[in-house]
């Protein structure tokens, strides 16, 4: 354990915070991406957490959503079937939203941390002085 | 209403260990001390915090580039570096207090 873990703990937090943002952009950006019905509909990410058994977190991988999506009657599309359907992302915007909300929090409370060490380092200097 | 015993955890945190006492000092010995050691403590602390720099440095080079990945990356390492630093500046002042506080004893 070194006098700086804090801010590396930190570090990583704030990059798996960055990696989900990143996600939820991308699905939040894809969300009206239409595919035809004969291949898969775009596929919703979801950063996964693992916890490091020295201290810190770090990205388990990235899952994916449902490639079903849902099938959506848009006969003016170019990409409609022969019956005029779509598939379409099954990503919820309310659920994308609210993960947004805490990805956010989660980096912003991240950021506090480091604000907060850097006033104990500051104090812990300002001993005997 | 019972409240549970807390389990245990797996993130250890941070213990402070005792400072090892010089057997010599603990002892009641008058040696004369070599002197290396503060130096050598010194020197090793330097270099680290060359390092730090360092690395703080490269991370800035990599923003002014456009090839820093995360922002807290570069803030992170800079302000490990600044901590260093300070840390670094207030061991060097208490050192020169001391020296200056033995150099003034009247004989």
């Amino acid at each position: 354990m070194g006098a700086f873990d804090v801010l590396g703990i930190a570090g990583s937090s704030m990059a798996l915070h960055q990696t989900w943002l990143d996600c939820l952009s991308n699905n939040i950006a894809n969300i009206n991406t239409a595919r035809p019905t004969s291949g898969p509909a775009f596929q919703a990410q979801y950063a996964m957490a693992a916890a490091v058994p020295g201290g810190g977190v770090r990205l388990s991988g990235i899952a994916v959503g449902d490639p079903t999506g849902r099938v959506v009657y848009q006969p003016d599309s170019p990409l409609a079937d022969a019956k005029g359907y779509v598939r379409m992302p099954d990503i919820d915007l309310g659920s994308q939203m609210s993960q947004l909300i805490m990805a956010q929090r989660g980096f912003q409370a991240q950021a506090a941390v480091v604000r907060d060490a850097q006033d104990v380092y500051a104090s812990a200097l300002s001993i005997g002085r | 209403m019972s409240i549970p015993a807390v389990g245990p955890v797996a993130f250890t945190p941070f213990v402070p260990g005792t400072l090892p006492v010089d057997s010599a000092t603990a002892a009641g010995a008058t040696q004369g001390s070599t002197g290396a050691d503060f130096g050598q403590l010194l020197a090793n602390g330097l270099q680290q915090l060359q390092g730090l720099h360092a690395q703080s440095d490269q991370l800035a080079v990599a923003a002014a580039t456009g090839d820093l990945n995360a922002i807290h990356d570069y803030t992170i390492t800079a302000t490990e570096a600044a901590v260093a630093t300070q840390l670094t500046a207030a061991v060097r002042n208490k050192a020169l207090e001391a020296f200056q506080s033995i150099m003034q004893m009247p004989i």
